[in-house]
């Protein structure tokens, strides 16, 4: 095993992939990180604080736990250390990382009315994350960030508690398990009689449909959201789904941006931002995904003549914070969502194998 | 903490993982500890926090048994104080069951069953043995009293005591003398503050560790971290703004009320009461707490001593939390790091704020993703405020128990687990900020 630093602290590598690829678990003393769709699992592990990683010997054995201790007490993270004949063992990692997916699962999964790829249930998500959480815990001696298992379920027990309902075994047999882990943390699921209110998952918001241009309308186009820049849950994960126009009012120039969602999260209350040339803008979503905001050119507004004589083709629309991100990299993850969806793998959370059946 | 590390660095071949000794010990109790096993047969995370550390191996007095790496004498004995109470630990087994059915009975859903009952049940093993085949009531009772909040009734002691107004004029009348009292002396502060740049420097090897602490009982013993904290209540000058720091609403600082004031207040404003009731929902479980009227009485000395905390290694401590937590900025790639502790901690709080971004909480560049969570991130932004409150509660807990801050790996082991726990609260609020939106 190789330990070299990375950014101040000691790591078995850098993690090269994007953010968004990324599978994290933080555990008692290290953060573990896996590549989603890197098919051999190749695991990185960075040090926060190598005297809290207690379970060190599990994963490298208790000789391998000892020489690492030995090499990187005191010292500050600087040249590589090489440790001879310390090997992580892969089985060991296989739950933690299959935990990692499951967090990763919740919040970059490409839920996508126009792509087809249908939402994870959240609850039932959440409750196979509890387990796998309450299974590993010898890993977190420390709370983390990963480690509260209550709170994984509190925001789930009605439809848990309707889900005991249904007719799957599966999801019966899930959520029976749940419970009585819900019981010992102290979540109450709800009284089995009172019904969770289904959502529909794909409801794309009543308002205003953004293919429709309107007869006023200056410019049109349209954009992408960038995952990293917004919360899940909220909007279409397709590319192209924000658009943008610019009408005339009282005679100077209006944006109006309409944003596709799909899913239970409320857009209202996010921003957007419209920059072309020396021209912008900025409003803030309503809960259908709409903002209407007027055009400035520096402090002033943009007549509409000014409008008519600009060239809109190098408008770019912003929603959320800013964040560079690729359409590659939303494509990659869409592409392995749907390589998941095909043909369920052995790590398959329930909520996956559920959405991949129902596609039939 | 690194005094159990020399002896693993010094006998590699013979030096075990402590957690790895216990595990081991705590399967060969076999069957009969099943509930307070993991799946795979090790005992759980709360099984060795609530029961083996405290009650079984006595970590407080036994403080051999704390260090990660044991040698093979005390991995030994370890294992056989372990074994020895194969027969309680069977008995605390088959009480954590009865009193889970209970719980279910009873319909008790708040509180985590393990850690509130653990200990609870080791306790029973100790005095009853295994519980009596016939129910007696006795696990009703014992969960009636864990659930009856034991530490109110001292609240309602002392809520009831401060009611009476001489009570409060006379403890008033102490403050007033206790304050005047304190006054900051001529020594200089340099020397302090260049010495703390070993204290929170790296130590390689045993000869720099015994100098670091050299270096710390030196400091303890200087008069600077008393005389500066002398000078925040008058005009003298103080390297650093009490109120920057989140010490203090106002500057200079002033004596603290006796009994109005919330609990929100910066540290150095809150009351006297407010403080005595801090100690007293600290005291989970403690039977050594003294009476309410010398509690108020030591705690109105205690508010007018330099920074609220009257023994010289707190108030030590708690400038080095200070000048530690000015370089702590989570979201911040570079800041100014003059202590190699410091420099640890951002390195890792830059890395938990990158498990935040790799989740979608945050956005790259620390920026929020809805305006939602904008008042957490400027929070964060002033992260030496949260830390120096948490860590100026925790020195005063560990002032009114007498425990001491004299061990300098436990000094640096307390500034670092400051900032892991404020970071993990941020967190959670970021990460609550998001979920909240989400209807249903």
């Amino acid at each position: 095993m190789r330990l070299v630093a990375d950014s101040g602290l000691w790591s078995t590598g850098r993690q090269a992939a994007q953010p968004q690829l990324v599978a994290v678990l933080e555990v008692s003393g290290a953060v573990l990180s896996w590549t989603v769709d890197d098919a051999a699992h190749a695991a990185q592990i960075t040090f926060t604080d190598p005297d809290r990683a207690d379970w060190l010997w599990r994963v490298l054995g208790e000789p391998g736990h000892i020489a690492l201790a030995a090499a990187l007490h005191g010292g500050t993270p600087e040249a590589a250390v090489e440790l001879a004949d310390v090997d992580l063992k892969p089985e060991t990692l296989e739950p933690l990382r299959r935990l990692a997916l499951g967090h990763w699962l919740r919040r970059w999964w490409p839920t996508s009315q126009r792509n087809g790829i249908a939402a994870l249930d959240a609850a039932l998500l959440d409750a196979e994350i509890a387990m796998l959480t309450a299974g590993a815990e010898e890993f977190f001696t420390d709370d983390t960030f990963d480690s509260d298992v209550a709170a994984l379920l509190r925001p789930h027990t009605a439809a848990l508690s309707a889900h005991l309902q249904g007719g799957d075994p599966r999801v019966v047999e899930l959520v029976r398990t749940c419970a009585d882990l819900a019981d010992d943390v102290g979540v109450a699921f709800d009284e089995t009689d009172s019904v969770a209110v289904r959502r529909d998952d794909y409801a794309l918001a009543a308002g205003a449909d953004g293919n429709g241009r309107a007869a006023s309308s200056i410019a049109t186009g349209t954009g992408s959201v960038n995952w990293g820049a917004v919360p899940p849950g909220i909007f279409d994960a397709a590319e192209d789904t924000i658009h943008w126009q610019v009408e005339a009012v009282g005679g100077s120039a209006k944006a109006v941006v309409h944003v596709e969602l799909s899913g239970p999260g409320l857009a209202a209350g996010i921003t957007v931002r419209l920059r072309s040339g020396d021209f912008s803008g900025a409003g803030v979503l309503d809960a259908n995904g709409v903002a209407a905001f007027p055009i400035l050119d520096g402090p002033h507004p943009v007549a509409e003549s000014a409008a008519w004589d600009h060239d809109w083709r190098a408008t770019a629309v912003t929603v959320g914070a800013d964040a560079e991100e690729s359409s590659q990299t939303r494509e990659r993850i869409r592409e392995f969502a749907r390589a998941r969806l095909r043909a369920p793998a052995g790590d398959a959370f329930l909520a996956e194998v559920l959405v991949a059946e129902s596609d039939y | 903490m690194s005094a159990g590390f020399e002896t693993a660095t010094s006998a590699v071949a013979v030096s075990q993982p402590r957690r790895a000794v216990i595990d081991r010990a705590w399967r060969a109790i076999g069957p009969g500890v099943e509930v307070l096993s993991g799946d795979d047969g090790g005992p759980l995370r709360r099984t060795v926090k609530r029961i083996l550390d405290p009650l079984v191996l006595r970590l407080r007095s036994n403080t051999q048994y704390s260090a990660p790496f044991v040698d093979a004498d005390t991995a030994v004995a370890m294992h056989e104080l372990i074994i020895s109470h194969a027969p309680q630990l069977r008995s605390a087994a088959a009480w954590f069951e009865l009193l889970k059915r209970e719980r279910r009975r009873l319909r008790i859903t708040t509180g985590n069953a393990q850690e509130l009952y653990f200990p609870v049940c080791f306790e029973l093993a100790v005095t009853k043995g295994a519980p009596a085949q016939e129910d007696d009531g006795s696990a009703e009772s014992v969960l009636r009293e864990v659930h009856g909040d034991r530490d109110r009734t001292a609240i309602e002691v002392l809520n009831q005591y401060v009611t009476n107004p001489d009570v409060v004029a006379a403890l008033a009348d102490q403050l007033g003398r206790s304050w005047s009292d304190v006054q900051a002396g001529p020594e200089i502060t340099t020397p302090f503050l260049a010495g703390l740049t070993t204290v929170l420097g790296p130590a390689q090897g045993h000869t720099a560790a015994v100098a670091r602490q050299r270096v710390w009982s030196a400091l303890i013993a200087d008069a600077t971290p008393y005389n500066l904290g002398a000078k925040a209540r008058g005009a003298g000058e103080l390297p650093w703004s009490i109120t920057a720091l989140g010490l203090s609403s106002v500057e200079p600082q002033l004596p603290p009320d006796i009994v109005s004031g919330s609990d929100s207040e910066r540290p150095l404003n809150r009351s006297v009461v407010d403080r005595v009731r801090a100690t007293l929902r600290r005291a989970m479980g403690r039977d050594d707490l003294p009476d309410i009227p010398m509690l108020c009485a030591e705690e109105v000395d205690r508010s007018c001593a330099p920074w609220g905390l009257m023994a010289e290694d707190k108030q030590a401590t708690l400038i080095a939390g200070i000048e530690v937590g000015a370089c702590l900025a989570p979201l911040s790639e570079s800041v100014d790091i003059r202590y190699e502790l410091a420099a640890q901690i951002q390195a890792r709080l830059r890395k938990e704020a990158y498990v935040l971004h790799a989740r979608r909480y945050l956005a790259d560049g620390g920026g929020p993703m809805h305006p939602r969570q904008q008042q957490v991130i400027d929070d964060l932004a002033s992260f030496a405020r949260p830390y120096l409150s948490r860590l100026w509660a925790r020195l005063h807990g560990r002032d009114v128990w007498q425990e001491p801050c004299d061990d300098v790996d436990d000094v640096r082991a307390l500034l670092e687990g400051v900032a892991r726990s404020v970071s993990l609260d941020h967190r959670q609020r970021i990460k609550s900020m998001l979920e909240l939106q989400v209807a249903g």
